[in-house]
């Protein structure tokens, strides 16, 4: 993941842990992110490929026993689902515009 | 005063975008291919079926040179065995496509009694299993070796893709394939359209963006990069990949439907499959 990325992708983690913060385990966001991925696939259609990474990333974390970043995954990825369905609901009409005149 | 100018330039802006979305498939066609014949005056139409190398005067000649001892000749070896190879009920591919497999003008086409785009592939596979043959893997290997037979026997056949007028679900699907074409998909933000169509041309990395005019001519084709042949489907869920896209399932309804629109879209040029690609 280039830096520009990196920066975007945090930013969402950062404003989605706000609606997380400090309510259930680690485990239950796991849960939560792994739920909206599915349900977000569902209603577009389709997924990003570092979606699941990051959620068999955060997943794998919390087995080593790292709880902090575990979270910070599972924050990361309820981030991508979420900017996954912008996408989606942001091109459902804007692909019109890239069609030649 | 300027109130009412931006009104009525932004008015305009609507009807131009909803004049282009509500067009059909034949007006569409004509923009398409108007499109690539401005960006790129000196290429002569015909030549855009030659992919990147229509474009890329420096690269062509290293292309050319590949083509005399091209990389997928093994693969048509292989895929003539197999395409005359004799099923256990008797029956071979022969049987569904003729002694030669001549028949890539024929794909992709609208099934009506189906109700679905069906691609050469598709039908490959069909023809096996309706003989009590496994069906092949559609990306690769055998798949890629049978289609480059047929391919390498159709050339010079002419895309004449149609979109009949008479059943609305043939519309739907190759609305279906242009919508997928147009939108931007994956953490990377990319269209078929931003990277074939809006940069086609342009570096990315070291690699230059090959056009989308002619993206349907020459499959399935050996890429150095995969070392390997490999067909259409595969390389439209390369590209989703690339951007950070799930792909989806090779012959499923996407990507036939997508095939259907892009072959559409290069109407009139030559098939000149296999071929050979970085």
């Amino acid at each position: 993941m280039n830096q520009g990325m990196k920066v975007i992708t945090l930013g969402m983690a950062l404003m989605s842990s706000v609606a997380f913060a400090g309510n259930g385990t680690t485990a239950e966001h796991i849960e939560a992110a792994t739920a909206a991925y599915k349900q977000v696939a569902k209603d577009t259609g389709y997924q990003w490929t570092v979606t699941v990474k990051t959620i068999k990333a955060a997943q794998k974390a919390l087995d080593a026993g790292d709880d902090q970043s575990a979270r910070q995954l599972a924050h990361e990825a309820m981030a991508l689902v979420e900017a996954t369905r912008t996408q989606a609901k942001v091109e459902s009409d804007n692909w019109k515009m890239r069609l030649p005149k | 005063m300027k109130k009412i100018i931006s009104q009525v330039a932004f008015g305009l802006l609507g009807l131009s975008v909803s004049a282009a979305v509500v067009a059909g498939p034949s007006e569409d066609r004509a923009a398409f291919q108007k499109f690539y014949e401005n960006r790129f005056p000196d290429t002569p139409v015909a030549d855009f079926q030659n992919g990147v190398y229509s474009i890329l005067p420096a690269a062509r000649e290293q292309w050319e040179a590949i083509e005399e001892f091209p990389p997928y000749e093994l693969s048509i070896e292989r895929g003539e065995e197999i395409y005359n190879k004799t099923f256990a009920n008797g029956m071979s591919l022969a049987s569904c496509f003729g002694d030669d497999g001549a028949v890539r003008e024929k794909y992709p086409h609208w099934d009506k009694d189906r109700g679905m785009v069906v691609t050469m592939e598709l039908a490959i596979n069909e023809c096996l299993e309706a003989n009590g043959e496994k069906p092949l893997k559609y990306k690769k290997g055998a798949m890629a070796d049978v289609s480059a037979f047929m391919s390498y026997n159709s050339r010079g056949q002419i895309l004449n893709v149609e979109i009949p007028s008479d059943d609305p679900r043939a519309l739907a699907a190759y609305e279906m394939g242009k919508e997928q074409w147009y939108t931007k998909r994956g953490q990377l933000n990319f269209a078929c359209a931003d990277c074939h169509m809006h940069t086609a041309g342009m570096l990315y990395r070291a690699d230059t963006v090959s056009p989308g005019f002619g993206h349907a001519t020459s499959w399935p084709v050996f890429r150095a990069k995969w070392q390997e042949m490999g067909t259409l489907h595969r390389r439209f869920a390369g590209c989703h990949n690339n951007i950070r896209a799930n792909p989806y399932k090779a012959q499923g309804e996407e990507y036939r439907n997508l095939e259907y629109f892009v072959s559409y879209m290069s109407n009139g040029l030559e098939f000149n499959g296999p071929a050979a690609r970085k």
